[in-house]
């Protein structure tokens, strides 16, 4: 009984074609969940899937962004600087 | 038992390792409520051997022959089997904690019972899934029966002993359970069969349970040894990417954390978005776990902050960091530190605290440079040249945005600290001239990667 799998890559779990529907059902993960803590890795309802399945949602380009905010580099802001600017001077003279 | 060794003649003549090991699941499927108490109670001690070498061995209507050393490991294998079935139903009747004890006790007999068939009973690689099970609900029981010890017992112990060894006793079955893991994870790497048939299939998923069980006992560097064993051996290896999806993304998800607690961001930063990418789309708390760690990562590595479109479907990790990314890009230094207080056991829970506390650079480096905006520009000389930014810059101007957000009025050669740690941080380019109170910054490019 050989436990290759026809192209080589596939683990030899399974003989038969489909890997996906042998893997654990729903009901298995449902009490393991619950004794589980709640910040630890779950095991996936699945063993395998596919690219699409992994797709991240939205365009990936605009989840991530600069970490300044030119919009908040406003005049108030150094119309304060010059404020405080003030207050420190005058401290010091005192 | 019928049901169970029909299941079990089922899934070996199809040679289905996952169909097999759900004949071991120590948990009946939906649609038959009574599968265990009818297995437990369709024999008795006396007979169970016998009735179960009958049925694996000897039964007419089986399509096949096992051989003799193979069938009776699987023999014993399903008589430990079925006193472990025997253990949980009991335990579960019961409502008595320490019951879950002896339901490890019985689980771990059978996962022994399991690993001498690979060793010496001649079990085929295919069949790995029974140890996925197996090791899975080790891991389970092991954490059931350390609670319900810690339960009985701590009204007996005194607040002294407790002090003494936390988490000596706290932990014991899930020790003794990293150590029988342990004993999976060299049956499999240590297989010599070609790697068509070999138990290498097994590997990842072994040491992604190791992996847990280690960050649960907080234990974290025995998993570099693991890492170091596989390396040893990954001229015979697979490659990962040839394994199910489910093992990759566990594993790149732990190797990345293990990187990110040693302060290896890059590293951690591959690991970690190679594992985002992979994830099962609707596996949104592991998704979550992931950018836990992604998102610290990207503020280091990147100086980059997730935008609201990554954050919408995880309400708790805009809890987690969208107090701290708002501070961040308006460069409020003491919101910051306000955020990062309240914060604190939730980030120190996650272990993220001390990197995001480097996110503090950032915020400082996104005031300093809303001082230089605000500077305007150079009086120009000549009309028609491209206006230059104000590159002389006071360092009391500095220290006065400083003390903005802080109302605290902050000493000079203090503000020439920090200003001068941001230069050697490259966050900041420039020199200070000490003499005359000033920065004077680099024309081309005096906040690095920021467009000013």
């Amino acid at each position: 009984m050989s436990a290759a799998p026809a192209s080589g890559t596939a683990p030899p779990t399974t003989k038969a074609t489909s890997t996906d529907k042998n893997a654990d059902s729903p009901k298995e993960t449902k009490p393991a969940a619950a004794l589980e803590e709640d910040d630890e890795f779950e095991d996936f309802p699945v063993e395998n899937w596919t690219q699409e399945e992994a797709e991240v949602p939205a365009d990936n380009t605009h989840l991530w962004e600069e970490s300044w905010d030119d919009d908040d580099t406003s005049e108030d802001f150094s119309a304060q600087l010059k404020e405080e600017l003030k207050k420190v001077e005058a401290g010091k003279k005192r | 038992m019928d049901v169970v060794f029909e299941d079990f003649r089922k899934a070996y003549g199809e040679g289905d390792g996952y169909g097999l090991s759900m004949t071991l699941c120590p948990i009946p499927p939906n649609d038959q409520p009574d599968r265990f108490p009818n297995f437990y109670r369709s024999t008795n001690f006396q007979h169970v051997q016998k009735d179960f070498k009958y049925r694996i061995l000897h039964d007419a209507a089986s399509p096949f022959k096992l051989p003799i050393e193979e069938g009776n490991g699987w023999v014993e294998v399903y008589f430990t089997y079925w006193k472990a079935i025997g253990e949980i139903l009991n335990a579960e009747a019961s409502n008595e904690k320490a019951s879950w004890v002896k339901v490890y006790e019985a689980w771990k007999d059978m996962t022994n019972a399991l690993l001498r068939g690979y060793t010496n009973c001649g079990f085929e690689a295919w069949t790995v899934p029974c140890l996925y099970m197996a090791g899975k609900y080790l891991r389970v029981f092991a954490i059931k029966a350390d609670d319900a010890a810690g339960t009985s017992t701590a009204s007996v112990k005194t607040f002294q002993e407790d002090d003494f060894n936390p988490e000596g006793e706290k932990n014991e079955k899930l020790e003794d359970a990293a150590r029988i893991l342990n004993k999976i994870f060299t049956t499999c790497l240590s297989d010599r069969a070609p790697l068509e048939e070999s138990r290498k299939w097994g590997i990842y998923n072994i040491i992604n349970l190791l992996f847990k069980t280690y960050f649960r006992l907080n234990s974290i560097s025995l998993s570099k040894n693991i890492l170091n064993a596989i390396q040893a051996y990954r001229g015979d290896m697979p490659t990962l990417d040839a394994f199910p999806k489910s093992h990759q993304v566990t594993f790149k998800y732990y190797v990345g954390v293990i990187n990110f607690l040693e302060e290896r961001y890059e590293d951690a930063e591959k690991h970690l978005t190679e594992a985002w990418l992979l994830c099962h789309k609707d596996s949104i708390k592991n998704k979550e776990l992931i950018l836990t760690y992604l998102i610290p990562c990207h503020l280091l590595t990147t100086h980059t902050l997730p935008s609201l479109a990554l954050l919408e479907p995880y309400p708790r990790l805009q809890k987690l960091f969208l107090p701290l990314s708002r501070c961040i890009k308006k460069g409020d230094l003491s919101g910051f530190d306000a955020a990062l207080v309240a914060g604190e056991n939730e980030f120190t829970k996650r272990r993220i605290y001390l990197t995001l506390e480097r996110g503090r650079d950032i915020a400082l480096r996104n005031l300093l440079r809303k001082v230089f905006i605000a500077g305007g520009f150079e009086e120009a000389k000549d009309p028609s040249a491209a206006p230059v930014r104000r590159t002389r810059i006071p360092v009391a101007e500095f220290g006065a945005a400083i003390s903005l957000g802080s109302q605290e009025v902050m000493e000079m050669d203090e503000v020439e600290c920090l200003i001068a740690n941001m230069i050697y941080k490259n966050l900041m380019k420039g020199y200070i001239a000490r003499e005359r109170g000033i920065v004077v910054l680099s024309k081309g490019g005096a906040f690095p990667g920021t467009g000013v």
